[in-house]
């Protein structure tokens, strides 16, 4: 895991991944030094909740209708989440927003299949554990199991998005290897949510 | 590049494929009744049909159009589209009409999958199409119109 993760801060030289590995190095000590395997998972958590309620995350884990922006401003114009999480008749989300990740002319953002995720997802004022334990809770999370988990966050392309948004919007804050990383280590430490 | 606009396939020679549609449509097409408002998918003066769904034009790259059936004002048809028209006049919503292209593709994308649309699904629907001169009153009663006409 270290050389992996040093590897990934050698190749990528950039802050952010540096800050994660360095983050990533500490869970780590804090196993070797004693602290047990629930600490470790817990500590990787806390890393992965960064993701989770960044604002490109949570801007649409939201029940009726998304926020935008970096400062999670209602979305001008208003929209509503319709029948199929894909907006009302005649003001569907795929109307403004294209296949991919930035419009260079109108700055709307862009994922194939954009909508808002299903109802039994809302993590907006959410703490950390509570969205932890929505997240692994199958019955809330689209029947998945903690790999799935990982899967569809890495390949779903709504998701993508959120790694690389465009225009001058902030990414979430880490680099997706970084954040595999720590899931999976979350995943083999037991999974744990805080109180 | 070439892209279907209103059945029939258009050559637009070496356009850059990041050049938003409406700007092909308006500039290179002489398609001028759709109109330019905002730029950014704000208002929705610049609706058009793609593939059937009522389309912000300056927000869809022109590469991302190609292979596409492009509908615009000139030659929107068919029942929808004859019964907005008709309630548009007979109300004559428009006051300085320059909303009014992308407001009434928008309606007949509405009436497509609503055909009783309530006061709140005809504001859900036209929410994104907005008129400076604040005929949303007569838009509203004109669709409702247009719904009974097709009833």
């Amino acid at each position: 895991m270290r050389h992996l993760l040093l590897g990934i801060c050698a190749s990528a030289g950039g802050l952010v991944a540096a800050a994660g590995v360095a983050v990533v190095l500490l869970a780590g000590e804090a196993a070797s030094q004693g602290g047990s395997a629930r600490e470790t998972s817990l500590a990787a958590w806390e890393r992965i909740a960064t993701v989770l309620q960044h604002p490109r995350c949570v801007n649409c884990h939201h029940p009726d209708a998304p926020l935008v922006g970096d400062a999670s401003r209602p979305h001008m114009p208003r929209v509503v989440r319709g029948r199929d999480s894909k907006g009302a008749p005649g003001m569907r989300c795929n109307n403004c927003h294209g296949e991919h990740s930035n419009n260079e002319a109108s700055n709307v953002p862009g994922a194939a299949d954009w909508k808002l995720p299903p109802r039994t997802m809302m993590w907006a004022k959410m703490s950390i554990g509570d969205i932890c334990r929505s997240i692994k809770n199958p019955a809330r999370n689209g029947g998945r199991s903690l790999q799935g988990l990982l899967k569809h966050a890495i390949e779903d392309s709504l998701i993508q998005w959120a790694w690389e948004p465009g225009g001058k919007r902030e990414s979430v804050p880490m680099p997706q290897t970084v954040f595999t990383d720590f899931f999976e280590e979350w995943v083999r430490t037991g999974a744990h949510c805080p109180n | 590049m070439k892209i279907n606009v209103n059945g029939e396939e258009r050559d637009l020679g070496a356009v850059d494929g990041g050049t938003p549609l409406l700007w092909v449509l308006r500039d290179q097409l002489n398609l001028t009744g759709t109109k330019y408002g905002c730029g950014r998918a704000q208002c929705g003066a610049c609706t058009v049909h793609v593939n059937g769904e009522a389309v912000r034009s300056c927000s869809l790259a022109v590469r991302d159009a190609a292979g596409k059936q492009i509908v615009t004002i000139e030659a929107v048809s068919g029942r929808i589209a004859d019964a907005v028209r008709a309630a548009w006049q007979r109300l004559d919503v428009a006051q300085c009409g320059y909303c009014q292209s992308g407001q009434i593709m928008t309606a007949i994308k509405l009436l497509a999958s609503n055909r009783k649309p309530t006061d709140a699904d005809i504001d859900a629907a036209m929410d994104g199409s907005i008129c400076r001169c604040g005929a949303y009153i007569r838009i509203r009663k004109a669709i409702h119109q247009a719904a009974r006409a097709l009833a």
